[in-house]
């Protein structure tokens, strides 16, 4: 799934951008009547890197992406998108930003093609290149088949595929994408992955929000967890595995593994909750995971599997979003 | 900033946003059938309508000299017929195919995604209101047979057709423009066709019951007295208590049928000159309409438009046939012309306003102020809408999402 680097006249010079500034958004406040969406946000998104944005439903991410995309104005804060700010120059940020919208709008008797040039002459293209550039991101999202076709044929992970082309159909340097994984099927989602790693290794900003944290946990190189209207925390993926996390071990003997781990003084417990009942440990780093693994098979102890519990970021989600948003359920605001 | 700044700036000219909106709209409007099927029935509507009309002045009645005859004025009838229903007809069809342009885009989540592009709200409200407008004028072209068809009978005025196709047309952009402002500024589709059916109602009807109610404001007592035309045969007869006729010294006339007879003759060579008339002796209380004051009222009414901006024929020419928006014309003028053939004879003394057969086509034309008004609504809605559409949204109204 490699994108061919055809010139496209809409989308202006590449070396237009000298200094790529990705997504800085900095105390961020935006509220509908009494309902604060967003209290404090900050965000910053580098080109070349896939920014994960996760929070909870509710959370603030769709709004957020709202602003960045020029859409809704803050009440509060700045917001800088390849150095332009999205409310004195609108227009400017759209030539460089595609926006994919968790709310699936198609024109229903259009074709898939059509939709798809139009859109382009839409950002100034010419119609052959809007035309050509169609065919091109028709290939890439794997609905060739269905260029002549009317859009309200597709199925909901085609119509989500479209509307990826769609947001890049003027060769975008920033990509915000709001929920894309939704309704893909798996083969739908490696071609996601490596298409948004594509992107961000040719120097593109991306911006993914989701909830499918094991997506993330492959393609992002950062996350932003947002809760309650208020970025929580800020780290890398790689920082995320060097966290303390959970590892579940199974075995065929779980009496002789209950007796080591005591031995090895690792607090464990039997995960309820789970088909298998896996035994829970919590460690502190990789290195610490290797050593006890290493322990259990010596002493003897039947391990049929042994791995992190959840992703890098399902743990960072939960220890860092967890209580906001369970706060955040409880109280009105 | 000051190094982004100095990026190009992002190209999309006016008119090709306004081209490929307008072309998006129009591909996707030919290709659901209901377009086709309300096109269908209006033919067939607008046929019935032509053909009962054909029927009811007569060009059917065999041609035995006392049916149709060439320029008797069955074609101007069945013509102003057909005008006033392919304007009805219009007034129902544009707000639909022009109220769910915009709200239609926002509840099916495609409106963000063209405001993301580098369309302005102008350029798509433009796209949008042209494309209803060409598919509204596709329902003129449809009525285009019958009023061909009025033309075969020889005695339509003319000039009179492309000047009802261009207003109608006009009329249909009017529509489609207060439509697609409404759209745009609606939250919900069903709520913007509701509010534009009630403003096209508001002009079509609001404006004749305002008019009618106002007769109230503008009333008023005088004391008049009959006109005499002293030298009219008629008015020289003098009657009894019994209303039998009477000479000079008050005794009844023998041959009472033989007088009138002869008065008859003498009246049918006399012409009356309608300013020659002198006020009678006898007083009574009356009612007098300041018309003229309220006469603008209806102006803005889509029918009174196109009824007074449709050229007829001179009064003076040929006696033709003259349907009903000819009659709607007359009976404008007249009103805004006022007083003076209501009451000739005012407190005994003969008003100074002169009397002319044909007062009301001598009236100012109405038409230019309504259609003012109403290029006034619709450019208002148009600006509200407009607004509704810049983004980045400031204040969201309650209930709605950009996406």
């Amino acid at each position: 799934m490699g994108i061919q680097t055809t010139r496209y006249d809409g989308g202006g010079p590449a070396f237009a951008h000298p200094e790529p500034l990705g997504v800085v958004a900095t105390g961020l406040v935006r509220s509908f009547g009494t309902v604060h969406a967003v209290e404090a946000i900050d965000f910053t998104a580098r080109p070349g890197e896939v920014t994960a944005l996760i929070g909870p439903n509710g959370s603030g991410k769709t709004t957020l992406l709202l602003m960045l995309a020029s859409l809704l104005a803050p009440d509060a804060g700045s917001i800088r998108i390849c150095g332009i700010d999205p409310v004195a120059d609108p227009r400017g940020v759209r030539a460089q930003l595609g926006w994919m919208p968790d709310t699936l709008g198609v024109w229903e008797e259009l074709t898939v093609h059509e939709i798809l040039a139009m859109m382009g002459r839409l950002y100034g293209a010419s119609k052959a290149s809007a035309a050509a550039r169609a065919d091109e991101l028709l290939g890439i999202v794997k609905l060739a088949e269905f260029a002549s076709r009317p859009a309200r044929v597709l199925s909901r992970g085609q119509q989500q595929r479209l509307s990826l082309a769609r947001a890049l159909v003027h060769d975008p340097q920033v990509l915000l994408l709001d929920e894309p994984a939704s309704g893909l099927d798996p083969g739908a989602r490696i071609d996601l992955r490596n298409l948004l790693r594509d992107l961000a290794d040719r120097g593109r900003t991306v911006v993914v929000s989701s909830h499918v944290l094991v997506e993330l946990d492959e393609m992002a190189d950062r996350a932003v967890f947002i809760a309650a209207g208020r970025s929580v925390s800020e780290l890398t993926v790689d920082d995320a595995g060097a966290r303390q996390r959970r590892y579940s071990i199974q075995s065929t003997d779980p009496a002789a593994l209950a007796a080591e781990l005591s031995a090895a003084g690792v607090q464990a417990s039997v995960a309820d909750g789970q088909r298998r009942k896996p035994t829970v440990v919590r460690l502190e780093s990789e290195t610490a995971a290797a050593e006890l693994l290493r322990r259990l098979v010596l002493a003897g102890v039947p391990v049929t599997a042994f791995g992190p519990s959840a992703g890098a970021l399902e743990e960072s989600y939960v220890s860092s979003v967890g209580p906001a948003a369970t706060d955040q359920a409880g109280g009105t605001r | 900033m000051s190094a982004t700044m100095v990026q190009r700036k992002p190209g999309l000219g006016f008119l090709a946003g306004v081209g490929t909106v307008f072309r998006m709209e129009t591909r996707q409007r030919l290709r659901t059938r209901g377009w086709y099927i309300l096109l269908v029935v209006w033919f067939v509507v607008i046929g019935l309508v032509a053909a009962l009309a054909a029927y009811a002045t007569g060009a059917w009645a065999p041609d035995d000299g006392a049916g149709y005859v060439a320029g008797s004025g069955i074609g101007q009838v069945m013509f102003e017929l057909v005008i006033a229903f392919v304007l009805f007809f219009g007034l129902l069809v544009a707000p639909a195919l022009s109220a769910n342009t915009v709200s239609g885009d926002r509840s099916a989540g495609t409106l963000a995604v063209l405001q993301n592009t580098l369309l302005t709200p102008g350029q798509i409200l433009a796209g949008k209101w042209l494309a209803a407008w060409v598919s509204s004028l596709a329902f003129l072209v449809v009525s285009l047979p019958m009023v061909v068809w009025a033309m075969t009978y020889g005695d339509v005025y003319l000039p009179a057709v492309p000047v009802f196709l261009l207003m109608t047309a006009v009329e249909f952009g009017i529509v489609c423009a207060i439509g697609v402002g409404v759209s745009a500024r609606a939250g919900r589709t069903l709520f913007a066709v509701v509010s534009t059916y009630l403003l096209v109602a508001l002009l079509a009807l609001g404006t004749a019951i305002a008019y009618g109610l106002s007769f109230q404001l503008v009333e008023e007592q005088v004391t008049v007295s009959a006109q005499i035309w002293p030298d009219d045969p008629w008015s020289k007869v003098q009657y009894n208590d019994a209303g039998e006729a009477v000479d000079g010294q008050g005794e009844v006339i023998k041959d009472q049928d033989a007088y009138f007879t002869q008065i008859q003759e003498e009246a049918d060579s006399y012409t009356i000159d309608p300013n020659a008339y002198v006020c009678g002796p006898d007083t009574y209380q009356a009612s007098i309409f300041h018309t003229e004051r309220i006469t603008w009222l209806l102006a803005a009414n889509p029918f009174v438009v196109i009824a007074d901006a449709v050229p007829t024929r001179a009064s003076s020419g040929p006696p033709t046939g003259s349907g009903i928006m000819n009659a709607l014309s007359q009976g404008v003028r007249g009103s805004q012309a006022g007083l003076p053939g209501q009451a000739p004879c005012q407190d005994g003394k003969k008003q100074d306003v002169a009397v002319s057969a044909d007062a009301g086509t001598d009236g100012a034309p109405l038409w230019p102020l309504g259609l003012l008004v109403q290029l006034c609504l619709a450019a208002l809605l148009l600006l509200l809408g407009r607004r509704r559409l810049r983004t980045p949204v400031r204040r969201l109204p309650r209930g709605t999402r950009i996406a």
